[in-house]
């Protein structure tokens, strides 16, 4: 099923002033459209009318949601539909893709970050992301860890460090190992930190890539697929660090896995083919009982 | 599913066939290596081998080859082994039977005193006609045919005499001569190299696996031939130069090592004449020229492909250096001695050579370094920037460690180039052609501090000093006549330290190279 370009785009208002939608003249409506939500909780961000081109290629439409703090946040959809390019905006990650233009508002802690003179390295410092290729640099475990202390100064560890003592070589390890451990990969690793990175398997770099982003401790963290490579062990253990994650971070995760999502998150998005956020309500609403008729379908494996 | 037209995974009997060919490629090999040593002047070409000369035998086993070339064909044409030919040899092979087979008729009527157009006829009869033997016929048919033939036809003109030692042909239209020592083994090397190829192919039983075997014995030959060339220049030049360069060296009794020429200079009062001063003068003047190119270099690539917007600017930045790299060294040499000397106490100095050179590398530099810069996959950038870190942090920390083994090969490839020059350091670095001791650049030594601007002066980087390369240019055009010795034995002593010099930069960059690719990866 696809939607044909003559279709409106959908209007998925938070603000309370739903507009009721088309969704293309192949969908039968056997119910009414989903028309917004309000999630519980202080909103960490809050994303207004986001729109983004790829050049002529609307990638997202007219996409709102607030993203509550100290909560998890599923987006789930099909392949294609728009959920890394909605991870990007939250950190301005998508300003690196040349062809990428973004209109609409997003907030953080009720700041515009699209607003002029936002420090871009600021922002990325207090929303981390995980990306959906594991891409670790040619460095060791270790300083794959340790990269973005490091670079912020909040670890010494610099020659001239050394020579005035302030090098603080026992942090360094501790933060190393508290970042593994916490991503379920210190057991595999912590006799060879010193070796490349590159020489990990698939799913050990996925989770180093996670240990990277929680060693430099943003409060708002964007995990893209992060257990597409893992075993069910593993998956188990992040899915475990995702709740824990979510006491003190806000997390947004993208998954293909319904189950996944179902366990992990307190709200869940999802995004249909076209770049549209079909529906956004509490993980059990979704799971459960959905509004919409596509999410349904979509859910119940009946939607490509 | 037929199981009986599946073919083996392994063929484990080997056939009389494979056996026969196998060694017919191994007796090509021979050939081709005997032909390059007798090119290579190793051998003569007229010694005798089990009773007759080497130019006969050699004759003979081209003839034997050739032979068997056919053989292998027609035994697979008719069925007598088992190979996989395809409909024809191909294009071009077909193509290149034409031209060495029309190249061979016009050779041969010319030697027959045919004029022109008779050349032109015959050479176009025998190319057609190899043409139509390759093309037309099955594979097995189409690629030994042309290719024994011709292995036959050189194993008889040089068993025949027809191409001896002593021959020779002047060539008309030409001011060159022809002589049986090198037209021999140049036979000998090509009718090996089909031959070879050929017999490699019958080995592989034809179709895409004849192939494949077939493109390997002609790559190794071919890189082989190459790697002999090299090695025997090298190893001509330490022949000649060996002596020179240990001319009075000793152990010393204390364990101390003497070794005089590396470390005197060439002045009158040197028992042995030394090339120290010079030697010297080249080690700082490519240090020199590297501390100036490589961060400067770096930087501007640095600029152009992380800070630069991609475009007209960069685009004629980047033509500008590639036309930068390509002017000759002596344009170079030019600029320096109109640009620099005036502005460096108006002599040549070691300092303008530095730069002079500094500037012959810099194109390169940035040249390599910006494609080793762009080269660092985005992810790398992408990673850094999304843990918040700022873009020089992160060109400093992720960039540039990821880039340095390119850059590094930029900078062995032109260090080559540049510590050999001649040109650009006889005109802004001059010195004596045979320098003394005393003439020797003692830049460390001479760094003088002052409390009036510029603060600090090295004298020795002012003055004329002498360069490797420059100083065997000007023995040689002073005619090796210099008040020393054997000045024949200096100057080969000095091209072989030059030799060295130069690869020993290679082997300091190559190990840094080495160092950093490993941290990179492993
Ligand atoms: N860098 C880019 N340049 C151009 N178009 C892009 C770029 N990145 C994404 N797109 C387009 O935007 C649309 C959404 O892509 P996005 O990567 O957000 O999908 P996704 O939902 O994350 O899919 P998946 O589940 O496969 O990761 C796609 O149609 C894609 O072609
Ligand atoms: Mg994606």
């Amino acid at each position: 099923m696809s939607q044909t370009d003559a279709a409106e785009p959908v209007a998925n208002r938070t603000d309370g002033q739903g507009v009721s939608t088309t969704a293309g003249e192949t969908v039968e409506e056997t119910r009414p459209e989903w028309t917004s939500y309000e999630a519980g909780g202080e909103t960490k961000f809050a994303v207004d009318d986001l729109d983004v081109h790829y050049g002529d290629d609307h990638a997202l439409k007219g996409v709102s949601m607030d993203i509550p703090e100290r909560s998890v946040t599923a987006l789930i959809g099909p392949s294609g539909c728009g959920k890394s390019t909605f991870l990007r905006c939250l950190n301005r990650m998508n300003d690196r893709i040349r062809a990428a233009s973004v209109d609409g508002t997003v907030e953080l802690d009720g700041e515009d970050v699209y607003q002029d003179g936002v420090d871009l390295v600021e922002l990325r410092k207090r929303v981390g992301m995980v990306f959906q290729s594991p891409n670790p640099f040619p460095k060791s475990i270790r300083e794959n860890v340790s990269y973005g202390p490091r670079k912020h100064g909040d670890i010494e560890t610099g020659l001239l460090a050394r020579l005035t003592g302030r090098a603080e070589p026992d942090r360094e390890e501790a933060l190393v190992e508290r970042s593994l451990e916490r991503a379920a990969l210190w057991e595999e690793v912590s006799d060879r930190l010193d070796d490349n990175a590159l020489g990990l398997s698939g799913g050990q770099q996925q989770r180093l890539c996670i240990a990277r982003c929680l060693a430099v401790d943003p409060e708002v963290i964007l995990m893209d697929e992060p257990a597409s490579a893992l075993d069910p062990i593993a998956t188990s253990k992040i899915e475990d660090l995702i709740e824990d994650l979510a006491q003190d971070y806000t997390v947004v995760v993208v998954t293909h896995s319904m189950q996944q999502a179902a366990r992990v998150s307190d709200q869940t998005a999802v995004f249909l083919t076209g770049g549209e956020l079909v529906e956004y309500d509490d993980t059990e609403k979704i799971f459960e009982n959905p509004e919409s008729q596509r999410v349904e379908d979509y859910i119940s494996g009946k939607f490509g | 599913m037929s199981r009986a037209t599946r073919t083996a995974l392994v063929r484990d009997d080997r056939t009389l066939y494979e056996a026969v060919a196998g060694t017919a490629v191994g007796l090509s090999g021979v050939a081709f290596v005997v032909g390059l040593t007798a090119l290579l002047g190793l051998v003569g070409i007229d010694d005798p081998v089990a009773g007759v000369g080497l130019s006969v035998a050699l004759g003979a086993l081209l003839l034997a080859l050739g032979a068997s070339v056919v053989g292998f064909g027609m035994a697979s044409r008719f069925g007598f082994v088992d190979a996989a030919p395809q409909p024809s040899a191909g294009i071009v092979a077909a193509v290149a039977f034409t031209a060495i087979w029309g190249a061979v008729g016009a050779a041969a009527s010319g030697a027959a005193g045919v004029g022109t157009g008779g050349r032109l006829a015959l050479g176009a009869v025998l190319g057609g006609t190899a043409f139509a033997a390759t093309a037309f016929p099955r594979e097995d048919v189409g690629s030994t045919a042309p290719a024994g033939a011709l292995a036959v036809l050189c194993g008889l003109s040089l068993l025949t005499g027809l191409i001896a030692p002593g021959w020779e042909r002047a060539l008309d239209g030409y001011n060159a001569t022809l002589f049986g020592d090198t037209v021999v083994p140049a036979v000998v090397l090509f009718a090996s190299l089909v031959t070879g190829w050929s017999a490699a192919k019958a080995y592989g039983g034809f179709g895409a696996r004849g192939r494949n075997v077939g493109a390997y014995v002609l790559i190794y030959l071919v890189v082989g031939s190459i790697l002999a060339v090299l090695v025997g220049l090298v190893a001509f030049v330490a022949a000649k130069g060996l002596p020179g360069l240990f001319n009075g060296f000793s152990l010393g009794g204390s364990g101390l090592v003497s070794w005089p020429f590396l470390t005197s200079g060439a002045g009158l009062t040197a028992e042995v004449a030394g090339v120290f001063p010079a030697l010297l003068g080249t080690i700082w003047l490519v240090a020199g020229a590297v501390l100036f190119a490589v961060p400067t270099g770096v930087g501007a690539a640095v600029f152009l492909s992380e800070y630069a917007e991609q475009g007209r600017f960069t685009g004629a930045v980047e033509v500008a250096t590639n036309g930068l790299w390509s002017t000759p060294s002596i344009v170079f040499g030019l600029f320096g001695a109109a640009f620099l000397i005036p502005r460096f106490g108006n002599q040549k100095s070691l300092i303008a050579g530095m730069l002079t050179l500094g500037f012959m590398l810099l194109p390169l530099v940035l040249i390599t370094s910006r494609e080793a810069i762009l080269a660092v996959p985005d992810e790398y950038r992408d990673a850094s920037a999304a843990l918040g870190v700022s873009k020089w942090q992160t060109v400093r920390s992720v960039v540039l460690p990821a880039a340095i083994p390119g850059v590094t090969t930029g900078v062995i490839l032109g260090v080559g180039r540049i510590a050999g020059e001649t040109a650009p350091i006889l005109l802004t670095m001059g010195g004596g052609v045979l320098p003394a001791k005393s003439a020797a650049p003692d830049v460390l030594g001479s760094f003088r501090l002052s409390a009036s601007p510029p603060f600090v002066s090295n004298p020795s980087l002012l003055e004329a000093t002498s360069a490797l390369p420059y100083q065997l240019y000007a023995l040689i055009t002073a005619g090796l006549s210099g008040n020393i010795q054997n000045p024949q034995e200096y100057a080969w002593g000095l091209a072989l330290t030059l030799l060295l010099v130069v690869l020993a930069f290679y082997a300091v960059g190559i190990a840094t190279r080495y160092y950093f690719r490993r941290k990179l990866h492993q």
